[in-house]
């Protein structure tokens, strides 16, 4: 618990770090420590984090050269050091994630730690039921489905959800007291 | 509205992130001081919820589709704090799983999307549904992504601002507010009907499977 904690708390000062120094020189230094930390995974960690944040800062990316362009010069050094330290910051939160225990990072906080769990556990259910739908709907239409089917899908699909939200809460909740893990006051 | 890691100043992301963590207290005590059995069990899956809801996609005319946000259904549905909670939660698993915004940055998507999309959101419906029910929902949808993207684009375009090298170059978001507002708030003008329609259509379904309405 104490590792998990150590690296929440050096996460956190990178943040701080990273966000507050505009050397380019330093953040390829940042990156340079970042890829010792991360090891043998450092290549599919900075693929994960370059392939989460392309379409941003392509957008934004783009927006600055064309401006520069009408302007009359690109500011090619924003570019590099936007991009990099954008790349580095996601980089440190992939490592972040892969080295440290989340259930044991969020140990102070019992509560959170109940939601997130909770959370992470069915969000794996409804992402399965999700995609059974959709297979349904496709296997039941002879075309490409139109809007308005597909807004009809979206609507019942989503109250259907909403539905198994109140009744998983209450078997969860059940199964928690049964556990013993939740006592009613005056029980 | 996902912004990444790197392109909010520490002077934004540090003070905000002071301000969502002051609300996050508040909301989760709110939550807690009428904690049921149920309470935490209902915020984890609602948040999963959240998270799968922001999955379902839009259809808009000529075959694109957008996704849904949802912050209306849960905060109609459930509360104002709960919606706020729960869209925090969910910008948090995805920033950490998926990389899809930033840590820096999730104070400010918590505090625009779950925070305002989510107050906005009921006061539209609390203001308008005994006037009518359909367009108080779909008002509701409709300013829950108009004004966060909004406030977003205010954030954004704030950047270049407060942060400047000595040359005057920006250090963080580089565009100003006459480029972001409109290219960030125009698209979800169109967002807003699609999430409104579907919104309507969902609470709707929902209350004909459960058998009541939200008050």
């Amino acid at each position: 618990m104490k590792r998990s904690r150590a690296w929440l708390g050096v996460y956190l000062l990178a943040l701080v770090v990273f966000t507050s120094v505009h050397s380019i020189p330093w953040i390829v230094g940042g990156l340079v420590l970042w890829a010792a930390l991360a090891g043998r995974r450092a290549p599919s960690l900075l693929k994960r984090a370059g392939l989460a944040v392309v379409i941003f800062n392509l957008s934004v990316s783009s927006g600055v050269v064309l401006i520069g362009l009408l302007d009359g010069g690109v500011d090619t050094t924003w570019l590099l050091r936007a991009n990099l330290r954008v790349l580095l910051l996601t980089a440190c939160t992939f490592l972040l994630v892969a080295r440290v225990d989340l259930d044991d990072a969020l140990a102070p906080w019992p509560g959170l730690r109940t939601v997130v769990v909770l959370a992470r556990g069915q969000i794996r259910v409804l992402q399965r039921l999700l995609e059974d739908f959709r297979l349904g709907l496709r296997s039941r239409s002879l075309r490409r489905p139109g809007p308005r089917v597909l807004a009809r899908h979206g609507a019942t699909t989503g109250s259907f959800f909403l539905g198994k939200a109140l009744h998983d809460a209450e078997e969860l909740s059940l199964a928690l007291r049964a556990r013993g893990a939740w006592r009613d006051p005056g029980d | 509205m996902h912004v990444p890691d790197g392109f909010l100043a520490p002077s934004t992301w540090i003070p905000a992130t002071g301000v969502g963590a002051g609300l996050w207290a508040w909301g989760a005590r709110r939550v807690g001081r009428n904690m049921r059995a149920e309470t935490l069990p209902q915020l984890g899956v609602l948040t999963a919820v959240t998270f799968v809801l922001m999955m379902l996609s839009i259809p808009l005319p000529g075959g694109a589709t957008v996704h849904f946000t949802g912050v209306a259904v849960l905060a109609i549905l459930f509360g104002g704090w709960t919606a706020f909670l729960c869209v925090s939660l969910v910008l948090l698993m995805q920033a950490a799983l998926f990389g899809t915004g930033g840590m820096t940055t999730l104070a400010v998507g918590a505090l625009t999307i779950g925070g305002l999309g989510g107050a906005s959101a009921v006061a539209a419906w609390r203001s308008l549904r005994r006037w009518n029910r359909r367009v108080a929902l779909f008002v509701a949808a409709w300013v829950s992504v108009v004004l966060p993207a909004l406030a977003t684009a205010l954030v954004l375009g704030l950047q270049p601002i407060l942060a400047t090298d000595a040359d005057g170059s920006p250090l963080f978001f580089p565009l100003g507010w006459s480029v972001v507002v409109p290219a960030l708030v125009g698209p979800h003008l169109l967002l807003g009907v699609g999430e409104g329609l579907l919104t309507v259509m969902m609470v709707e379904a929902f209350e004909r499977a459960q058998g009541g309405s939200p008050t």
